[in-house]
């Protein structure tokens, strides 16, 4: 695993007092929050950040991490020195938050769990800090719940998708250390879920050491953005090109949906900007959304000699003034 | 030698699921002082009874796991960070609208 340079990510000094981390903690947390922040990377770096809070923050964390010395740059090969955590005492009440263990974002690198969640964090984290690790809090009775989140396309989320899911577990090895293991489960979501939604996926939790029973993980859904359709709650939106003489004069078109094609009706006297509605062609539910398709009239190029002349005849044979509205207010 | 890995079974909490407040403390990680707050703002709408008998439908927990996220996270009390929330969601409206304008403005290829 790599190692992680958790004062370089928070921006601070080996020397920085609790203040100045936790001051460092407020600043980034207010830019990078991914409920709110408009930055590209906003969910890893937040994430990064809260990883080496958790660690920085917590007197006893700080000076185990410190106990590996300040020669280890970021990314570099590290293994956990076997003599971890000896000569800390482990009282109750830290405010550490257990082990990682949640799940792992579908197509990417970085651990699901972009956001505020349980302490899916890294491998490195998770070795020295983790569930197992003498850092790891005590919990007597049945395993916590995890969260996680979960990325699906649109056509995806409309027609339902099997998605495979990389869990991470601690485990502890024979000799005593711990590892961090990565089990592969097959989920298949539902057709119809939406933004926020939660899954719930019964026992694959953190287990419960003491015979209690393990707690479930819960999969937030995000809906990715897509290049046709925009999303809000179950309604989709679509713009539709129409040609001018659709619009004038009303057409039969077909409209590309979620579930295939359909043919819809343009009324004559169509205007750019209308919002047509086909109901219950939105995401499925209880009720179904519906999709509107929004017009936009496109303009042929008068390109060629028979399209100028076209034009021109609409010149000289229309009476179409299409300032009409402006005269006689500012001139 | 790959093994198809084996097939959980996933719930959607939806609109038909109702969730009690213990439950929705624990999946939002608020306390049931927050939850009563939030009901008193008018982000939940609980029926009648005592709070700790309060039941709500699932749809409810997308919103308040922002709420909860941002107090945890920033430090801010459950009326800034409804505050927060709502102006989030007018701004999200607002880009939704923008960028359908926008698809009307923009030349086609």
């Amino acid at each position: 695993m790599e190692f992680r340079d958790y004062y370089q990510v928070l921006g601070v000094e080996r020397t920085a007092t609790a203040d100045q981390i936790k001051s460092a903690w407020r600043r980034l947390a207010r830019k990078y929050h991914p409920d709110v922040s408009k930055e590209p990377d906003a969910e890893k770096r937040f994430k990064d950040m809260q990883e080496a809070y958790e660690v920085l923050r917590d007197p006893e964390k700080r000076a185990a991490y410190d106990q590996l010395g300040s020669q280890w740059k970021s990314g570099e090969q590290f293994r956990p020195p076997p003599d971890w955590g000896n000569g800390f005492e482990f009282g109750g009440g830290r405010g550490g938050r257990g082990g990682p263990g949640g799940g792992r974002r579908r197509r990417a690198e970085e651990p699901a769990n972009g956001t505020s969640q349980d302490g899916d964090f890294s491998d490195f984290f998770g070795s020295l800090f983790g569930g197992g690790s003498p850092f790891a809090q005590h919990r007597p009775r049945g395993g916590r719940d995890h969260h996680a989140r979960i990325d699906i396309d649109l056509a995806a989320a409309f027609r339902g998708t099997t998605t495979l899911l990389e869990l991470k577990r601690p485990e502890l090895k024979p000799d005593g250390t711990l590892e961090v293991r990565t089990h592969t489960v097959r989920v298949t979501i539902p057709a119809g879920v939406t933004e926020g939604q939660l899954i719930r996926l019964a026992g694959q939790g953190e287990g419960a050491p003491e015979g209690g029973s393990a707690g479930d993980l819960y999969l937030e859904t995000h809906i990715l953005p897509d290049p046709l359709y925009q999303l809000d709650g179950r309604d989709v939106t679509l713009t539709l090109p129409v040609a001018p003489w659709e619009a004038a004069l009303g057409a039969s078109v077909t409209v590309p949906t979620l579930g295939g094609p359909v043919d819809m009706r343009i009324a004559p006297g169509a205007e750019s900007g209308q919002k047509l509605r086909l109901r219950g062609r939105g995401l499925p539910g209880q009720p179904p959304g519906d999709q509107y398709v929004q017009l936009k009239i496109v303009l042929p190029p008068a390109s060629t000699p028979e399209a100028k002349s076209l034009y021109e005849q609409m010149r000289s044979s229309l009476d179409f003034d299409p300032r009409a509205q402006l005269k006689g207010t500012h001139t | 030698m790959s093994r198809t890995p084996p097939m959980l079974t996933a719930e959607v909490l939806t609109e038909s699921h109702w969730i009690a407040v213990t439950q929705l403390c624990e999946l939002c990680r608020l306390d049931l002082a927050a939850v009563e707050e939030l009901a008193e703002l008018g982000v939940v709408s609980p029926r009648q009874g005592r709070a700790a008998d309060w039941q709500f439908p699932a749809t409810v927990l997308p919103r308040l796991r922002i709420v909860s996220r941002l107090m945890r996270d920033l430090g801010v009390n459950v009326s800034g960070a409804v505050l927060a929330l709502e102006l989030l969601e007018s701004q999200r409206a607002l880009e939704r609208r923008l960028r359908a304008l926008e698809g009307l403005l923009a030349a086609e290829r």
